[in-house]
């Protein structure tokens, strides 16, 4: 019995490990560093929270647009802006899409880092941006259908 | 393939119309409304002769960054409403798409936070679209000039909603004072994330 409990316990630690690796805590500055750069990878950089319905919506768009396109050539970045003492939610969702490269935005006050996106970006979600050699492709301040998402990638 | 393009044209022309469309702007000037408060009664900014001006805030029941206001709207009323500001509360999102945000659930929310101020349902989304707010929590201080309402401040409520003890600007609070003081409004806009109000086609 206690040899069940015991590995209950470690497959239990394992699995929640693997899962949180897959969600990293960063600033906007390391978010910035992560995405402008001069390569020749396009970056959709969708700003989302899991209790945002309409955001949770559009994933599998994004998801479905990136296995149709080539390797390297676009990259989905993931940014969550789940309050960071609740993430079970986010979790949740991180794992039944199976999504990479999501980082939890730690920065509290938003008017700090929003202009930066968008002018025209009240903060509301979703929003999506798109980077090309480290200039702003595109902007959107809502949801994205995969027609705009072709056109803004080519 | 043609049809394909031609919609990818429309469809972007369709998103920045709506960027630029919904982008606030301070020195607007609103019509009055007439919503349905919590308790059943009808309210307009008409109903308070004696306001110098109102602290709006759009809000909702759903959304976690709202959920981190209650306390502080509270604190706000309380303050202001003497001073010749109340705070009105709105709730304009889709209740279709939410339904934690239907008027039952705004009723039983108001009771449990005990707000002390109204909290109005904008079931057509129609003030929703004549502030232009975008979000819950967005806020608005508008005030009164020639017996016009006037926005003088919109965007964020404070610039701490996760940690409201190590918030180092109230905007809201500010602008309200120095409006009181008839001094210049230091910042008049300010962004925040918030649960986008999805607009019923």
């Amino acid at each position: 019995m206690k040899k069940i409990v015991c590995i209950t316990l470690v497959v239990l630690c394992f699995s929640n490990n693997t899962k949180a690796q897959n969600i990293q805590i960063v600033k906007f500055n390391d978010l910035k560093q992560l995405v402008y750069n001069q390569s020749d990878t396009t970056y959709i950089v969708n700003f989302f929270a899991s209790w945002c319905k309409p955001c949770i919506q559009e994933i599998p768009v994004f998801l479905s647009f990136a296995k149709g396109t080539k390797k390297n050539k676009v990259k989905l970045v993931f940014v969550s802006l789940d309050l960071k003492t609740n993430q079970e939610k986010l979790l949740q969702i991180v794992e039944k899409y199976n999504l990479q490269n999501v980082y939890l935005l730690n920065e509290t006050n938003a008017n700090n880092w929003i202009n930066k996106i968008g002018k025209h970006w009240s903060g509301a979600i979703p929003a999506t941006l798109i980077i090309k050699k480290g200039k702003h492709k595109k902007f959107i301040a809502n949801a994205i259908s995969s027609e705009t998402l072709f056109k803004l990638t080519k | 393939m043609k049809t394909q393009k031609t919609l990818s044209i429309i469809l972007i022309a369709i998103a920045i119309f709506f960027t630029n469309s919904f982008t606030p702007k301070t020195n607007k000037e609103l019509v009055d409304f007439k919503l349905k408060n919590v308790d059943g009664n009808l309210v307009s900014l008409s109903n308070f002769p004696n306001a110098k001006g109102f602290i709006i805030i759009f809000t909702c029941n759903h959304c976690p960054f709202a959920k981190l206001y209650p306390e502080r709207l509270n604190n706000l009323n309380l303050k202001y409403k003497e001073l010749g500001v109340p705070l009105i509360a709105i709730s304009s999102t889709d209740t279709i798409m939410y339904e934690e945000d239907t008027y039952p659930n705004m009723v039983i929310k108001a009771k449990d936070e005990h707000f002390n101020f109204p909290y109005l349902f904008d079931e057509m989304q129609t003030v929703a679209k004549n502030f232009k707010a975008q979000k819950t929590p967005h806020a608005f201080v508008i005030w009164k000039e020639n017996e016009k309402w006037i926005v003088k401040y919109n965007g964020a409520i404070d610039d701490n909603g996760m940690e409201p003890e190590k918030v180092t600007e109230s905007y809201v609070a500010n602008a309200v004072d120095a409006l009181l003081k008839g001094k210049n409004i230091l910042v008049k806009e300010t962004k925040s994330i918030g649960c986008q109000i999805a607009f019923r086609k």
